[in-house]
């Protein structure tokens, strides 16, 4: 909220208004009011050509040369040799047939991932935002709760959870303690893949149960009491009423999940490295470790593969748009 | 087809008392409307009825019937609301059928109610919109066929006129009218407009902070208001008020002096005062007669000359606004000076604590 100003303050804005009134009529009288306008715009064009634009042009670079050398003129011209390499497989249902095993399996992972992370943690969080939005004792405290880990970086999420997790961590001391065996959580392949969807669900579910909250709060009242006149069962006035009233929130939710289910890298990576093998290493990692963490670098590799990503993200986004749009129209 | 009873009933909301026990029973087919300021508890009493507010105190009575614990749905009403409140992501049609597709009501059945009721409405070549695609008027109906479609023993209407301009609001009343004429229901309808009253109502309960100030038909009312709160109230534009004292008290009438000492009479029953009580004389503007002979000296500040009717804006000598309203046109300018006289017969006349004298000669005013 803002407060009046007090006039030791209003004087204070005064003056440094009047610090820029002089450069300011310098600056339009040097290059035309218009310009000026550019002028104001040309730090974002530099900050973003310069982190942006020019990466994205680089990384075509990256992506159509070979070796392993970083500089683009020792780099000879391959076409698209790096891009049929990554799609070079005999079966495309099975990793093993494919030329670049670990990208197929991380491109498998990667899907699983998305389908299951994505699809438990809407659902998850649909039902959570039903039960903060009755009138139950201590909303804001729960409200709070379940935002609170959002608020954690994901590098701490991950250390937590795998202090949890570990051979020798808190979970299978508490199961040890109750005379049940210890289960290696993080190193049987099928529990470390359930434990970085279960990780990311608990990290992220929180947004979008407020974004889901917001959506339901939106809805007037007056609606619903309209149809507790017209003698609809709490069945009905959820799946005629609440349910298409939330859509457009729904569809905002599930494509922003996606796209950020579709580039998660960081929670995994610290949680379980990508293992056991290769059973949670996701197509980010794959990209990362290709490019950077293995000897030799193939950078080029590693460009193809975010390229494939990006086109991706691109008809996850523009889904939305549409979606969004159709919504906002309808 | 419904009566329904309201016996002593209360409403607090955690720690306020919006409704003070209220008694009231509307009658069969009878049209009955709240009328009271912003705040009054109108609404609340309305809700209460309809099931949506839950009843703290008292009991209500549905053809007899006990139903403070009913749900909204089994008390067999339907409700228009001020917002409309229509569904949004329905068509008019789904709109209309909603209620009856709770209750599994067949297809064909459903079909022929709306339909019956999309023709009395007028809205037949609306059925396939949506209500952002529909003009206020036509929200308004649909609003109406809702709750016409579920053949409730009881309309409720919750300022259903409130959101439409001016000219729209005239038909819609009579629309509303038409349709309790024709479907002869128990319809309760709350407004904070006293002419919507006047030209609906069967019956007008007037409320003031939650407690019935005076139950009555639109004429009652205007003739007989029980007290000073529903004498400002009802009429338009208002009644004068102005403070005088008894000065001498007849079978049938007392005399009254202004602070200037002049005398009137007002045909009204002296019980309960006495000579030299302070009270508040009321005569409704349309009842004052203007002039230059006789009565309170005044000046004319403005006058609003329509043609059929005349509305005369007036200051007494303590600065006091009078309104003069005559029918057909005046002679008078504004800026004259001219003298108000209080007809004996028009005079309403009330006690310190607001309660009205019984008026004696009502209708033989000129
Ligand atoms: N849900 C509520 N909680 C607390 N007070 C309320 C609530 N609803 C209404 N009130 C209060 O009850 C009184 C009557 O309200 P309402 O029935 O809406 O008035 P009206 O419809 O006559 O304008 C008001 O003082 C209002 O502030
Ligand atoms: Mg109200």
């Amino acid at each position: 909220m803002f407060q009046p100003l007090n006039s030791a303050a209003q004087l204070g804005y005064r003056t440094v208004f009047n610090l820029f009134e002089w450069p300011m009529a310098r600056a339009q009288r040097l290059v035309g009011i218009r310009r000026v306008a550019w002028l104001f715009l040309l730090p974002n064009l530099l900050i973003f050509g310069l982190f942006t634009f020019l990466p994205i042009i680089l990384n075509v670079f990256y992506a159509t040369t070979g070796s392993d050398a970083i500089l683009l003129s020792q780099r000879p011209y391959v076409g698209a040799e790096n891009f049929s390499s990554l799609l070079s497989c005999t079966d495309y249902l099975d990793p093993n047939s494919c030329r670049r095993d670990v990208f197929w399996r991380a491109v498998y992972n990667t899907g699983w991932f998305v389908v299951l992370q994505v699809g438990f943690m809407v659902l998850f969080s649909l039902i959570t935002a039903l039960i903060l939005n009755r009138d139950i004792p201590l909303k804001g405290f729960f409200r709070g709760v379940f935002f609170y880990p959002v608020l954690l970086s994901p590098v701490v999420v991950a250390l937590i959870w795998k202090w949890i997790l570990q051979r020798y961590g808190v979970f299978n001391a508490g199961l040890e303690g109750m005379g049940f065996a210890s289960v290696d959580w993080l190193t049987d392949a099928d529990w470390a893949f359930f434990w970085i969807i279960f990780v990311s669900i608990w990290a992220h579910m929180g947004f979008y149960t407020l974004i889901l909250l917001a959506g339901l709060q939106s809805i007037p009242s007056d609606v619903y009491e309209a149809a507790e006149m017209d003698g609809a069962s709490r069945w009905r006035v959820f799946a005629k009423i609440t349910m298409p009233l939330l859509m457009p929130t729904m569809v905002v939710v599930l494509v922003l999940s996606l796209i950020r289910a579709v580039q998660a890298f960081d929670e995994i990576f610290v949680l379980t490295g990508g293992g056991p093998g290769s059973a949670t290493t996701l197509i980010l990692q794959y990209i990362y470790e290709t490019g950077f963490a293995s000897r030799p670098q193939l950078f080029g590799l590693a460009a193809a593969a975010s390229i494939l990503m990006a086109v991706v993200l691109l008809v996850l986004t523009l889904l939305q748009l549409r979606a969004t749009r159709s919504q906002a129209e309808g | 087809m419904a009566v329904v009873e309201l016996q002593n009933l209360v409403k607090d909301y955690a720690g306020f008392r919006a409704i003070h026990g209220v008694d009231l029973t509307i009658d069969d087919g009878e049209f009955c409307v709240f009328v009271g300021p912003s705040g009054c508890g109108k609404s609340t009493l309305l809700r209460m009825i309809a099931g949506l507010e839950s009843i703290t105190g008292g009991e209500l009575r549905i053809d007899g019937t006990r139903v403070n614990e009913q749900r909204a749905a089994e008390r067999g009403l339907a409700m228009v609301f001020q917002t409309y409140a229509l569904y949004p992501h329905m068509t008019v049609r789904e709109n209309l059928a909603f209620g009856l597709e709770n209750i599994k009501t067949p297809k064909d059945e459903i079909k022929k109610r709306v339909d019956d009721a999309a023709r009395m409405l007028q809205i037949e070549e609306h059925l396939t919109r949506r209500p952002k695609q529909l003009s206020g008027g036509q929200r308004q109906r649909v609003a109406i066929g809702r709750a016409v479609v579920r053949e409730p023993k009881v309309f409720l209407f919750d300022e259903p006129l409130s959101n439409l301009d001016a000219e729209l609001r005239v038909v819609m009343r009579g629309e509303i009218s038409q349709l309790h004429r024709r479907l002869g229901n128990t319809m309760i309808y709350v407004t904070h407009d006293q002419v919507e009253a006047m030209t609906m109502a069967d019956k007008i309960v007037v409320l003031k902070a939650g407690l019935i100030q005076q139950v009555g038909s639109p004429l009652d009312l205007y003739n007989r208001p029980a007290n000073q709160f529903v004498a400002g109230f009802i009429g338009s534009p208002r009644m004068n008020f102005m403070q005088m004292t008894v000065a001498e008290i007849r079978n049938d009438a007392i005399l009254l002096k202004d602070d200037e000492g002049r005398s009137f009479e007002a045909a009204v029953s002296p019980e309960g005062v006495a000579a030299g009580d302070t009270v508040t004389v009321g005569v409704r503007p349309e009842h004052l007669e203007i002039g230059t002979e006789r009565g309170r000296p005044v000046t004319v500040e403005t006058i609003e000359q329509l043609g059929g009717e005349s509305y005369l804006y007036c200051q007494d000598q303590s600065g006091r606004p009078i309104t003069v309203h005559l029918s057909g046109q005046t002679r008078i300018k504004a800026g004259e000076e001219a003298k108000v006289f209080l007809p004996a017969e028009a005079v309403h006349v009330f006690k310190e604590d607001g309660a009205a004298l019984e008026r004696l000669r009502i209708g033989e005013a000129a």
